[in-house]
């Protein structure tokens, strides 16, 4: 019975505990020569949903439900679509996402990739001693960019922006972090197109007396055209104003 | 010693868990997903694999079957359905395409099914943004469709849509519990 209990909450010690002498039970490990992204198999089963699932976020909030209800008949002011990578007991924000590295604002498999395979000598070791060992194979699904769409022109931090749609992604650093919109649309996370970068928004980060567990993207509503996009993951959060 | 560290590990990563404020937004039970045509179309893109451009995408939230029966009774025979959970799913074309033999020009739909034992009828409508299909207006029908039911022969627990290839085009197809549609889009 103690053993069947301690089997399953292995997985959970391994997490926050970094063993580095325990060998990997997975046999999806990336090796730190690999230059390339890993090939996904193709999608000839139903996969299951995404580890890091996806969600959706409008302004004004619950949108939809506002529409089926009848409370708006006006049209929604912006949208964004992203995955919700967890904590699991690791240290998010100068560990797992690390500072003045572009970071897709999203789903963890990716960034996890993106430092093994773009960086394997000195971040791979640094960061992943015990993490990746405990990596699971990466899923198909949910793994893009955070996608940000807005259906009528906005002021975001000061600066204007035309509506459409665009991928938003962030650069951290412990006290601020830098957003950036860039019209590389419908690509994975795992790297950015800096060349396709629109613009620049920086923004302070504040601490947060809980940590969080889900990367969460929230709207703090100020007024009906205006809000505070929020970014919250670990005990950071960081906001983006954004005014139509 | 050891076991102390293990314990303290333990409750640490319990107390994580539980430690979310009641404010935030949780991960839904019936989580989102996307599937476009090509497949994996942001990996391709990113590796510059990608040999044919864009063609579709879909949002849909994906339930699960948990037990239940779906088709009949959670996802009544001659009800519109909003094709999943939560919000309405959407289908996106980023070229114009054919649907039953009418065209579709390129853009944002919802995607709705009526079901019934031997056949969905699929309907595309200009209603986008929207919550289910408690809302639903036939006057926004883009077209209707019907499509044959297949019978899966294993159990699908999370509804699940994908693209294929066809002949004329492509096909999305749609499983959940022991049934299987497969929509023909033609380019």
């Amino acid at each position: 019975m103690k053993k069947n209990l301690l089997a399953v909450l292995l997985p959970v010690i391994f997490f926050s505990c970094k063993e580095p002498e325990k060998k990997p039970a997975g046999n999806d490990i990336p090796t730190k020569t690999d230059a390339t992204v890993k090939v996904l198999p193709p999608v000839s089963n139903y996969t299951n949903p995404d580890r890091s699932p996806m969600d959706m976020v409008y302004f004004p909030t619950d949108y939809p439900l506002l529409k089926m209800t009848g409370k708006t008949t006006t049209l929604p002011l912006m949208r964004i679509i992203y995955s919700r990578p967890q904590k699991q007991g690791r240290q998010i924000f100068g560990g797992l996402v690390q500072y003045d590295v572009p970071w897709r604002l999203g789903a963890n498999e990716s960034t996890e990739m993106r430092i093994i395979y773009s960086r394997p000598q000195k971040q791979g070791r640094q960061i992943f001693g015990g993490l990746v060992q405990y990596d699971v194979p990466w899923r198909l699904g949910a793994n893009e960019s955070t996608e940000i769409e807005f259906f009528s022109p906005a002021t975001v931090a000061g600066k204007t922006v035309k509506p459409g749609r665009y991928i938003l992604y962030c650069i951290p650093q412990e006290t601020k972090w830098t957003f950036v919109l860039n019209s590389n649309l419908y690509s994975w996370g795992l790297e950015q197109n800096r060349q396709k970068d629109l613009m620049q928004f920086e923004v302070p980060v504040e601490k947060t007396s809980l940590a969080i567990e889900y990367f969460t993207i929230a709207c703090e509503k100020k007024s009906d055209k205006s809000t505070a996009l929020i970014f919250l993951w670990d005990d950071v959060k960081a906001k983006l104003p954004v005014s139509f | 010693m050891r076991k102390t560290s293990l314990l303290v590990c333990l409750l640490v990563s319990f107390l994580f868990s539980f430690s979310q404020p009641s404010k935030l937004p949780e991960v839904d039970k019936s989580p989102m997903d996307v599937s476009y045509y090509p497949n994996n179309y942001p990996i391709l893109k990113i590796q510059n694999k990608a040999t044919e451009p864009l063609v579709a995408r879909i949002l849909y939230s994906r339930p699960q079957k948990q037990g239940r029966k779906i088709f009949g009774e959670l996802v009544e025979y001659g009800n519109v359905w909003r094709l999943g959970a939560n919000e309405a799913t959407e289908i996106e074309f980023y070229k114009d395409v054919k649907i039953g033999g009418k065209k579709v020009p390129k853009g944002r739909y919802t995607l709705y099914a009526i079901v019934s034992e031997n056949v969905w009828t699929m309907i595309l409508n200009k209603d986008t943004d929207t919550w289910g299909a408690f809302k639903y207006d036939s006057k926004k029908d883009v077209l209707r469709t019907d499509v044959p039911v297949q019978k899966t022969d294993e159990v699908v627990e999370s509804m699940s849509m994908l693209f294929e290839k066809s002949a004329t085009g492509i096909s999305l197809i749609i499983a959940w519990e022991q049934v299987k549609v497969t929509l023909p889009i033609t380019l």
